[in-house]
């Protein structure tokens, strides 16, 4: 989109997010001196990398109309499988590549019962959530893995340059999901077949290789988030990242990307991601009960749709 | 006194304004059709009028009483009922259901219902068992049952937009009887059209909008469609002439079949373009979705096409007859919606390259004068003559060797429809090879070098030029053996 012609409900809608999020930091930071601190920033993106990584690949798939229910258990099967093989002695480069290959291979699995068997993506990652799961836990025999090697230490809390070395990686991919979504050709066919996929088959866009594409690189966010945990914990949960799927679908829904597919990006679902980590954070500075924080959230996400839903009606 | 009249009616759409101080009345017991170009205001002024959304000034009285309907449940108690032109029956329940759809008692005397739909379809001329699903009907069917659903709600303001756009002539005719019919018992119908020997056939008075303006009310036996057309268009059109082609070379050879079609031969020669006639049933509708790899089975050259991938590769592109639900993305980008059936040439190692993107917008925006000019226009918001060619741009921009035109022109309005006259006639003088597959005979007499007749699943007729219009309708609707 140029700038040559500003389309000013489509500036709003954009816009009003960022405007959202900014009146949250100055609402928040007159409430407690402690939020606008330079640690407290840098908390809170390390605090929402792991979601915001999830979330940029549940947005590839959003906008391709989908939907992939499987990424938290994904994230703890790819979590563990890592952790073992790096436990087991493999070099760790060679563990996370593993691990990286595995959320691959599993995204592939969704993508390929919902391109080829033509099954409804929320079933099909209805199921893989629970396999995954079941997979995690039954390799595991429930336990979790630890005695990680140091480099997933500097995964988890290493730095680079002032910043934590998973805000870097969370903002690598979602600029390389950015770069896929807006510059490439794959990226354009994802936004016509979450559009009107019919229209896209009738162009000749190999539909169903895009819509396996979109569930392998959800299955590949998994993987990096996976890691990125595993080294903040320093160990890998065969129970980790129960209900992940839902704060990232959060994120890219407040981000507006529409559930409808072919709209939307990962710029959305990134301040997205930010609004609910800033509101989690604020709570957390103002004690709130955990329990009060739900409702709050839950209340936040009903209340950037109804937002979105006032400023794009009327397309006549 | 008329039954209906709305005065100074005004409508503005943030910066666009739809309809400007517009005066409509409708008498009782008349059809009134309502012309005018895409984007004339004709959808929105009946959408005030059946109480879809508000007007933004004016005011309207039915019956001597001064009304302003802010829902359409309000509109249909006053008796006025829209049945549009995306029709709007549930496919999924009974036709009994549709008829009487969020009015069921709370509980569902099944027998009585029944009874009671069987009088009702019988006063359209329908036949149908009233628990089959809307979704097995025909077009033409459901639109007889959405008349039906609204005399059911005892309707004395019936407005039809566009309802023969998707009928074969057979239905249109029996659509016409039915419109006599209600007409007799007091009923008044608005008839929006884009077809005006429709307008002239059933329509006592006729109403053209220009720009959301109103531009005079006519009585039909008292008007000409030549003048009729003048005032919707603003100066006189261009009717379209084809002169005479030679056939020279061969471009290739078709060979389609599909469960209800038998096996049809087409032999394509460059520049040359090759009509098919016949009614909705008749397979003529099935022979391009064929051709294009989405259903049967298609050879090409003796090459099999089993995709639309197969398909372009081979050189051939479809328009496809549904520009909304098959044709385009439209809630992209007019440059969007130009690369989708060549992102493969305008990428490399993956990446779009946005100045070939651009130049190829550019290109296809001059080419066949689109408007607004604008690439970055989203889709949605262009009128139908000007979505299409976009669909037809996207298709061409593959470079192909055949071009399937399925409907090209429905929906579209009489200025826009010469304009893609004149882009199909400089398609084939290029050398492009074009099947046309249109319900339009008037369309497929000024396009085709020859028509290929279809009924009953095969090619009954091969007509040359010169034809008359006679001659094919007798050949579709198979009258010619009666002689």
């Amino acid at each position: 989109m140029s700038l040559a012609r500003i389309n000013w409900r489509e500036l709003l809608a954009r816009f009003g997010l960022v405007l959202a999020l900014v009146a949250l930091v100055i609402i928040l930071s007159a409430m407690s001196d402690r939020f606008l601190t330079q640690s407290n920033i840098i908390n809170v993106l390390r605090q929402i990398s792991i979601n915001a990584i999830i979330a940029a690949g549940m947005t590839v798939v959003i906008i391709g109309r989908g939907i992939d229910l499987s990424v938290g258990s994904l994230l703890a099967l790819t979590g563990v499988v890592g952790a073992s093989l790096a436990v087991g002695g493999l070099p760790a480069g060679v563990a996370i590549a593993a691990a990286l290959g595995l959320g691959l291979a599993m995204g592939v699995f969704n993508g390929a019962f919902v391109a080829y068997a033509g099954i409804a993506p929320f079933i099909v990652t209805l199921a893989g959530l629970t396999i995954f799961r079941g997979m995690a836990l039954a390799f595991t025999d429930g336990r979790p893995v630890s005695g990680l090697p140091p480099a997933f230490m500097t995964i988890g809390y290493g730095s680079f340059l002032g910043l934590p070395v998973p805000i870097w990686i969370m903002l690598g991919f979602l600029i390389a999901t950015h770069v896929i979504l807006r510059y490439t050709a794959l990226g354009r066919a994802i936004y016509a077949i979450g559009g009107n996929e019919e229209a896209a088959r009738l162009s000749g866009i190999p539909v169903r290789r895009v819509v396996l594409f979109t569930f392998a690189y959800s299955g590949l966010a998994a993987a990096i988030a996976s890691m990125v945990l595993t080294g903040r914990l320093n160990s890998a949960q065969p129970s980790a990242g129960v209900m992940f799927e839902l704060d990232a679908i959060a994120a890219v829904v407040v981000g507006g990307t529409s559930l409808f597919g072919g709209k939307g990006g990962v710029f959305g679902t990134l301040v997205g991601a930010l609004i609910i980590g800033v509101i989690n954070n604020g709570m957390n500075l103002l004690n709130v009960p955990s329990f009060y924080q739900q409702i709050v959230k839950g209340g936040v996400i009903l209340t950037a749709l109804l937002i979105e839903r006032l400023v794009s009606t009327r397309r006549t | 006194m008329a039954l209906l009249s709305m005065h100074g009616v005004s409508k503005r759409f943030g910066a666009v304004t739809a309809l400007q101080g517009v005066d409509f009345t409708l008498e009782a017991g008349e059809v009134h059709a309502l012309v005018g170009e895409n984007g004339a205001g004709k959808s929105t002024l009946m959408k005030i009028l059946a109480g879809v959304q508000p007007p933004d000034e004016g005011h309207m009285q039915l019956a001597g009483d001064d009304v302003r309907f802010s829902s359409v449940q309000e509109a249909q108690s006053r008796g006025v009922v829209m049945v549009y032109q995306e029709l709007a029956l549930v496919p999924t329940l009974s036709v009994a259901e549709n008829l009487f759809l969020g009015r069921l008692p709370r509980f569902v005397d099944y027998g009585a219902l029944r009874a009671r739909v069987r009088t009702l379809l019988a006063q359209v001329d329908l036949q149908l068992d009233p628990d089959i699903e809307v979704a097995r009907l025909s077009i033409g069917e459901r639109q007889l049952v959405e008349i039906a659903r609204a005399l059911a709600r005892e309707g004395r303001v019936l407005i039809l937009d566009e309802p023969t756009a998707a009928l074969a002539s057979t239905e249109t005719d029996r659509l016409f009887e039915i419109i006599a019919r209600v007409k007799a018992a007091g009923v008044s119908v608005v008839y929006i059209s884009h077809r005006l020997e429709e307008v002239f056939r059933i329509a006592d008075r006729v109403t053209v909008l220009r720009d959301g303006a109103l531009v005079g009310t006519r009585a039909v036996a008292e008007t000409t469609a030549e003048q009729v057309i003048e005032m919707m268009v603003g100066s006189a059109v261009h009717r379209y002439e084809r002169p005479a082609r030679v056939r020279e070379r061969v471009v290739g050879t078709f060979e389609v079949t599909e469960r209800d079609l038998r096996p049809v031969r087409i032999t394509l020669h460059a520049g040359e373009i090759v009509g098919l006639a016949g009614v909705i049933g008749s397979g003529r509708e099935r022979v391009l979705p064929c051709a294009f790899g989405l259903r049967g089975s298609a050879h090409w050259n003796d090459a099999s096409i089993r995709s639309p991938r197969d398909a372009i590769k081979a050189g051939i592109v479809l328009v496809p007859s549904d520009r909304k639900a098959q044709g385009l993305v439209v809630g992209l980008s007019v440059e969007a919606n130009l690369s989708l059936a060549t992102l493969g040439r305008l990428q490399r190692l993956g990446f779009m390259r946005a100045g070939a993107v651009r130049a190829q917008s550019r290109h296809w925006i001059e080419r066949l004068s689109l408007r607004p000019p604008d690439p970055d226009k989203v889709v949605w918001e262009l009128s139908g003559g000007n979505q299409q060619k976009v669909v037809i741009a996207k298709a061409l921009a593959t470079e192909p060797e055949v071009l399937l035109l399925d409907e090209p022109t429905r929906g579209v309005d009489v200025g826009a429809r010469a304009e893609l006259y004149d882009v199909i006639d400089d398609l084939s003088s290029r050398g492009l090879a074009l099947l046309l597959s249109s319900s339009d005979t008037e369309e497929l007499l000024g396009l085709s070098d020859r028509i290929l007749v279809f009924r009953e699943g095969r090619v009954t007729a091969e007509l040359q030029p010169p034809y008359t219009y006679e001659e094919v309708v007798a050949h579709v609707t198979g009258a010619h053996q009666l002689a």
